[in-house]
């Protein structure tokens, strides 16, 4: 019995219904080859229904076979992983409103906070705010000015003038 | 002789000052990425994708090739100085290489990989470059029955064979192939999938899946269960053979060649088999066996690290001759093919002669780079490892950005780049491998095109797939690697 793996085997599942689901509404049509667009998708789902069963049906009988124990602590530090992941969906969030430079930096300071905090070494004091913001935005910065001006690639900024 | 004719070709389009520039940025990128640890070549190549937007194809080929074989001559260094393998190619080489370098041998270990690296590069690239077109004339000939048995083949090889447990494999490949389900159907054009979201009706992107499962899962993974992992550093010395040791080292050199390039050239995929063997091999015929696993025998690096290289170099035959990746990065290089409307395949020797030889031309020459580049400048590339891990990979997240974000300018594929990485956590810490989402992924949608063509073909008979000698061979082959390990265990248990 291992309930984690009897997790993730369930999770197998429910992709593999969520595919078929969607299968259904793809039409058939077959031309001449006597498969449509709609074979692939019922076969993936189905597929992937029988991977969940097998997956579930392992981790119930004595857990999945042949498995490497995983690298690394028993315990996830969430702490630590909360200040990243707000950090990336942050950077989702406000990459359009404040420009490309100023949200990578911003997700650059609060994962380093997640990392620090999983060393055991968090520090919110102002200095160490200040030297991650400067270190953040000398690397987002280039990158920026690279894909901007050397590249011509399209990126957010704050202002319109390519540098910010 | 016409070969020859085209290779200087291709070295007069790779010798221009601009692409030897691009050939040499990406070789330094490469060695930078190989010696970082938590990025590998495939991550770089995916978030540097964008460049294709606006780079000549030629070029950032060049380039992509450049970051390909950089990481590897990158990776050695950091799996002889570190304790952690770089990538799973370096896995062998770390075994005797981290106990050379416990017992003051570091310089000795790092000269004998980068030059073995060279000698084997060389030397498959030699082998490419006769090769290639030979299977290309050949490959004219397949039909689609032919090509969707082959790619048949790369999914079982990648997922079921190479790794420990099939159905996990499976799980992966199956999970990758109804990612590339996502758009629209290529055939009869109709949106698959798509939950109504306009941003999903282009499909996934490459860069979005890649970037995901490697750079922010590695992130992610890290911060959650690696936080307290101190890793430990051993100590440079000069950076030297002596005469015992280049004696030593060359044979191996030539034996791991003749081990990896074969296994590169079939869609099996990974190089972790040919480098074990080569491992293997050099134990077995070492005159100093007792070195083994006590204080680092040189053979036990010079071969793995050889083979290792031999083996990359050789997975673009398939992938240039057949347009089929059988890794995570040549799945990745597809993807760049892909993005100037270019398909890999036999007709790429012929459509794009200019494109593909002055890539060849550019291996050659971006192996003498970073032969280079790794010896003199080692102790620069030393100095990399120094970063803290905390400004490595929030450095690591600005990056994946600019890549997920400058392909399609698209804030929503920022939020799916986060669920990518989630998945990729799960994916790790349940030991399942990612290189069959890449591969099923990037290689479903095409095999889905190549079997409906087949199944046209035979007017919607499946026997077409059994009326062609081509087609029976490989689906003889394709039933012999998924039962013959099988059936191997099997008489294991009963003997």
């Amino acid at each position: 019995m291992k309930p984690q793996q009897t997790l993730v085997g369930a999770g197998t599942l429910v992709l593999g219904v969520l595919l078929a689901a969607g299968a259904i509404g793809i039409r058939s049509d077959a031309g001449y080859s006597g498969v449509g667009p709609n074979f692939l998708p019922w076969l993936v789902g189905i597929s992937l229904l029988l991977c969940g069963g097998f997956l579930v049906y392992e981790a119930r009988s004595g857990g999945y076979r042949d498995m490497e124990e995983p690298s690394g602590a028993e315990r996830g530090d969430w702490v630590g992983f909360a200040w990243v992941s707000v950090g990336i969906l942050a950077n989702a969030a406000l990459i359009t409103t404040i420009g490309f430079i100023l949200s990578c930096t911003l997700c650059f300071v609060l994962a380093v906070r997640g990392f620090k905090a999983a060393e055991g070494r968090l520090d919110l004091g102002v200095r160490a705010w200040l030297v991650d913001f400067l270190i953040g935005f000398a690397i987002a910065a280039p990158v920026y000015w690279m894909f901007t001006q050397l590249l011509a690639i399209n990126l957010p900024g704050l202002t319109s003038t390519g540098w910010l | 002789m016409d070969i020859w004719n085209q290779l200087l070709q291709g070295f007069i389009t790779a010798g221009t000052p601009i692409n030897l520039l691009w050939a040499l940025l990406g070789c330094t990128i490469g060695t930078a990425v190989g010696v970082l640890p938590g990025i590998g070549p495939a991550t770089a190549v995916a978030m540097l994708l964008p460049i294709t937007l606006k780079v000549d194809p030629t070029a950032s080929m060049i380039f992509f090739a450049g970051i390909y074989y950089g990481a590897m001559y990158g990776g050695s260094t950091t799996s002889i100085l570190l304790n952690t393998p770089g990538e799973s190619g370096s896995m062998v080489t770390a075994m005797e290489g981290n106990k050379m370098a416990k017992s003051g041998r570091a310089g000795a270990a790092l000269a004998t990989s980068a030059i073995g690296s060279f000698v084997a590069g060389t030397i498959a690239t030699v082998l490419v470059t006769f090769c290639a077109p030979v299977v290309a004339n050949y490959a004219v000939r397949l039909g689609p029955p032919e090509y969707f048995l082959l790619m048949v083949l790369a999914f079982c090889t990648v997922s079921a064979v190479l790794g420990k447990s099939t159905v996990r494999g499976l799980t992966s490949l199956f999970i990758g192939l109804a990612m590339g389900l996502v758009g629209i159907d290529q055939i009869s054009g109709q949106a698959r999938y798509t939950a109504g979201v306009p941003e999903l009706l282009d499909g996934l992107e490459v860069v979005l899946i890649a970037v995901g499962l490697f750079a922010v899962s590695e992130a992610l993974y890290n911060v959650l269960y690696e936080g307290k992992v101190v890793e430990t550093r051993n100590k440079m010395s000069k950076v030297h053979m002596t005469r015992e040791e280049w004696a030593r080292s060359w044979p191996a050199w030539l034996r791991a060649t003749a081990i990896g390039f074969p296994f590169g050239t079939i869609p099996a995929g990974g190089s972790e088999i040919p480098t074990f063997l080569s491992y293997a091999t050099e134990k077995k015929l070492s005159k100093h066996k007792e070195e083994f696993g006590t204080k680092g025998a040189i053979e036990g690096v010079a071969g793995p690290e050889a083979a290792n290289n031999a083996a990359i170099t050789a997975t673009l035959i398939p992938l240039l001759t057949l347009g089929i990746p059988t890794s995570n990065t040549t799945a990745i290089l597809l993807g760049a093919f892909q993005n100037y409307g270019i398909q890999p395949g036999p007709q790429l020797f012929d459509k794009n002669a200019a494109l593909v030889w002055a890539l060849i031309a550019s291996l050659y020459i971006g192996n003498v780079m970073l032969l280079i580049l790794n010896l003199p400048l080692i102790g620069l590339w030393v100095k990399l490892l120094k970063v803290p891990k905390a400004y490595l990979y929030a450095g690591i997240l600005i990056f994946a950005t600019v890549g997920v974000y400058g392909m399609r300018q698209s804030a929503f594929d920022l939020l799916l780049l986060y669920a990518i990485g989630l998945l990729g956590v799960v994916m790790r810490r349940f030991d399942f491998p990612t290189a069959p989402v890449v591969v099923g992924m990037i290689l479903g949608p095409l095999a889905e095109a190549q079997m409906r063509n087949a199944l046209s073909i035979g007017e919607g008979s499946w026997t077409v797939f059994v009326q062609r000698p081509g087609s029976i061979v490989l689906l003889v082959i394709v039933l012999g690697v998924l039962l013959l390990p099988r059936l191997m265990k099997l008489r294991k248990r009963s003997a």
